[in-house]
């Protein structure tokens, strides 16, 4: 599986975690308002962040579950998600990167969805 | 149940999956809702533990415990598919999307589609060849079991047209043969035997019946 690397000069979305966080949970409603996506879940899978998912255990933080990093001028948007059986999972995939991409214009974003369930 | 090295990726084993299917009991039972490898695990799983109890009378972890090949194989190749393997490219709109499926994930699929066969549980699922290149040719490798007196021949090549309707709807991938392999019959549960002596316990428990 492909890996999410980070670039060298990266930072949280606007320099701002408050900002970072709220624009993930605005990308987190346009993803799940896709029709056929049953569940998103951790940008990173759980074996990559073995220390982040301790912490949210024991404080009881929800680890993030769209995943940003702007390199520059681009932000780049890391999405999991389960697809329902009902729906063709392709096309829902697509739907749910130009959601993503619609809403962040005119920004240059890099869109990356993984489809880690099929069916519910 | 007993599965050298059966833990999946995610830190957690089938054993403790099992487990919090017989009890509910789970160290971290929030991280159930956000695994989807835990989540397809517990799918089969649960699948297995009912064919189990058509089969055998009792739950999985008993029938899994070593002492039945079929049991253990099945086991074996769900610990290596629930790992999320490749990633599988799907076709995006605009060049700088990547969009991907994970071959466990498809694994998985294959996986339910024979499972929800009346008395049949998955073995191996494999999918042979390149997957992470668009289009390249793909053979799919299924095993099951199924329980005696089932048709085999229809059973596979009604396995065989399900998935490749599904492959064909979930996938992009260019699915150029599916073999279906029966490894297993599985016979299914002596019927019991009168006596004269009428019943006094829970008749599922054999036990202590001569």
């Amino acid at each position: 599986m492909t890996e999410f690397l980070e670039a060298a000069n990266t930072s949280p979305v606007g320099g701002s975690a408050a900002v970072s966080t709220a624009l993930a949970e605005e990308l987190l409603g346009l993803v799940q308002a896709v029709e056929g996506v049953h569940s998103v879940y951790p940008a990173q899978p759980l074996w990559q962040s073995i220390a982040g998912a301790a912490l949210a255990a024991v404080t009881g933080e929800k680890l993030p579950l769209i995943g940003l990093v702007e390199t520059g001028d681009t932000l780049a948007v890391k999405v999991r998600i389960g697809v329902s059986a009902s729906h063709p999972a392709p096309a829902v995939t697509r739907k749910a990167a130009g959601a993503i991409r619609r809403h962040l214009l005119p920004r240059a974003a890099v869109v990356e969805i993984s489809v880690v369930q099929l069916g519910s | 149940m007993n599965t050298p090295n059966d833990t999946l990726d995610c830190g957690h084993s089938l054993a403790d999956l099992s487990a919090y299917l017989d009890t509910g009991q789970i160290d971290d039972p929030a991280h159930l809702e956000r695994c989807p490898e835990c989540q397809a695990a517990l799918a089969s799983l649960r699948n297995l533990s009912q064919l189990g109890g058509d089969l055998l009378r009792s739950d999985v972890a008993d029938a899994g415990s070593g002492n039945d090949d079929w049991m253990q194989s099945i086991l074996d190749n769900l610990r290596l598919e629930l790992r999320p393997g490749r990633s599988i490219p799907l076709q995006a709109e605009h060049p700088d999307d990547t969009l991907w499926e994970s071959e466990g994930a498809v694994s998985a699929l294959i996986r339910s589609v024979a499972d929800a066969l009346p008395g049949t549980a998955a073995g191996k699922c494999r999918l042979q060849g390149e997957v992470t290149i668009m289009g390249a040719p793909i053979t799919v490798e299924v095993e099951v079991a199924v329980v005696y007196g089932h048709p085999m021949e229809e059973r596979a090549a009604a396995l065989r047209d399900e998935l490749a309707r599904t492959l064909a709807t979930q996938t992009e991938l260019n699915i150029q043969t599916i073999n279906i392999t029966v490894t297993d019959v599985l016979e299914p549960p002596a019927p019991v035997q009168p006596t004269d002596t009428p019943a006094t316990t829970d008749p599922l428990n054999t036990e202590d019946q001569p």
